[in-house]
């Protein structure tokens, strides 16, 4: 037997395949899998500190639209405001947790503390399968995936130093990166764009919330109940992007249109709700937007709650040298 | 739109060579689900790409479809490939009318292997290319294809003959 096992095994193989046919459709589906990918590219295009990061050499400010505030009573109302968020969060040690749920993302959860921060996407759950927009599923993917982390992003602890971690769960890979700097104004483009996803552009949210409201890039627009909680609502400018031209040939959409409001607790004035979405058009791909609520929770920063603002890389998992290979 | 030139033009691709690649997908995956699976992210790789080939894209779709699967095919597989050891586990059914022999029986311990091993057994047996052939699709050194075929090999050895030595009681049962 040992002599001809490789005879066997061949025969076996065919033996085991000879009925096999391919079924049809298989071009058509892997087309409809394909457009999936290009939206969560789209989607993602926008994203954080690594959206931020990977498009900010690509991006070109296009336009803006929306009022701004203006006027003694602004200029009041953003005194008043930053000056009780930065009573809420003076002396205050908490640890930001974050979670979302949205149309083309699957759930989310953003854990940061000082310059630590994980966030953390997961396939969607069973019942996104059969949701359809413009036509088309929005995702499908293997049902044992349901729930089940998708990817995170944010810092970890390799060799003694911070640095930025990408983990792409589906393949097993990772990379690292040199640590981004927090955008260097919470009025740049890419402080707005990261407003428009799951992903937080700062740990600093008084310093934020202040310079929004004084540069215009966002106005204080009303009061609204959040959960039976009074919230202060601050609203961002929506702004529009011009995609990088590589970028842009990947998503098929030329342009990207980003909104967020943002709910500050009307007693502590600490966030408890942000509201984003990201728009893309202006390419075959048509267009396309996704949409997030993050609601956000304040818990005190114990050792295991700061061990979870870290992302951890699996054992076993492939480096890669940067996201583009993910 | 050039999305649907692309996936015309796969699926006139796909007209003759559909069935032997997904063969090969089921080989690697060992269920026709998980092999469709496989299959359909594979073409999905290729659509990303479609406009860079002239020529015929199939070399291309192969290392993706093999390399895919030696890296364990994502995670799910995970879950399928301990369903598979279970069920490979169990001993042969005792069914008197049923006829396991040893080919089809190795194919079934094929599915025990590591996906790496399996990959270069497939590629080794299946699609009958060489030791370079096969360190040239996968993008190894020839050593560590060799030494993977070596161990594969090996492992379905200890596994056959693990297999055939329930043969007798099984026989036994019988009579």
């Amino acid at each position: 037997m040992n002599t001809d096992i490789e005879e066997l095994l061949r025969d076996g193989m065919e033996r085991f395949t000879a009925e096999v046919h391919a079924p049809g459709g298989l071009a058509g589906q892997a087309g409809r899998l394909h457009r999936q990918h290009r939206r969560r590219l789209a989607a993602r295009a926008t994203v954080a500190c690594g959206a931020a990061a990977a498009i900010a050499a690509g991006v070109t400010f296009a336009a803006t639209d929306g009022s701004a505030g203006s006027g003694v009573a602004q200029a009041r109302t953003v005194a008043y405001v930053t000056k009780r968020v930065e009573n809420a969060l003076a002396g205050e040690n908490l640890v930001f947790v974050g979670r979302s749920s949205g149309k083309l993302w699957g759930n989310t959860v953003t854990w940061a503390y000082r310059s630590r921060n994980r966030f953390e996407e997961y396939w969607p759950a069973a019942d996104a399968r059969d949701r359809v927009v413009n036509g088309q599923r929005l995702w499908d993917f293997p049902p044992q995936d349901r729930g089940l982390p998708y990817l995170a992003q944010g810092t970890a602890l390799v060799g003694g130093k911070l640095v930025g971690a990408y983990v792409t769960y589906f393949d097993h890979r990772y990379s690292l990166s040199r640590l981004q700097p927090q955008p260097a104004s919470a009025c740049s483009t890419n402080a707005a764009l990261a407003m428009g996803a799951p992903l937080i552009p700062t740990t600093h949210w008084s310093a934020f919330i202040g310079a929004t409201l004084a540069c215009g890039a966002a106005s204080v627009t009303g009061h609204v109940l959040v959960d039976g909680v009074e919230t202060t609502q601050i609203t961002g400018k929506p702004i529009t992007v011009r995609l990088q031209p590589g970028y842009a040939k990947t998503v098929h959409a030329k342009f990207a249109t980003v909104r967020w409001a943002l709910y500050v607790n009307s007693k502590t004035y600490l966030p408890v709700r942000l509201d984003g979405s990201t728009k893309t058009f202006g390419g075959t791909a048509g267009s396309y937007t996704s949409s997030s609520s993050t609601n956000v929770r304040w818990l005190p920063a114990t050792k295991a709650n700061i061990a979870m603002t870290m992302v951890t890389i699996p054992p076993g998992f492939q480096q890669v040298s940067s996201v583009a290979d993910q | 739109m050039a999305d649907d030139r692309a996936v015309g033009e796969l699926e006139r691709f796909l007209a003759e060579r559909a069935d032997r690649l997904m063969r090969t997908a089921v080989l690697l995956t060992g269920s026709r689900e998980a092999g469709q699976d496989l299959l359909q992210t594979a073409l999905e790789r290729l659509l990303r790409h479609w406009r860079r080939f002239d020529g015929d894209p199939e070399g291309y779709l192969r290392r993706t479809l093999y390399n895919l699967a030696a890296d364990g095919f994502r995670r799910q597989g995970r879950l399928q490939r301990k369903l598979l050891l279970l069920r490979a586990a169990a001993p042969p059914p005792a069914d008197p009318i049923a006829e396991v022999d040893l080919r089809d029986a190795l194919v079934r311990l094929l599915l025990q292997l590591p996906p790496r091993q399996r990959a270069v057994l497939v590629l080794r047996y299946w699609e009958q290319l060489t030791e370079a052939e096969t360190a040239a699709v996968l993008g190894w050194p020839e050593g560590t294809v060799k030494s993977a075929a070596s161990r594969g090999l090996q492992r379905l050895r200890e596994l056959a003959g693990g297999w055939q030595n329930t043969e007798p009681q099984l026989n036994g049962e019988r009579a």
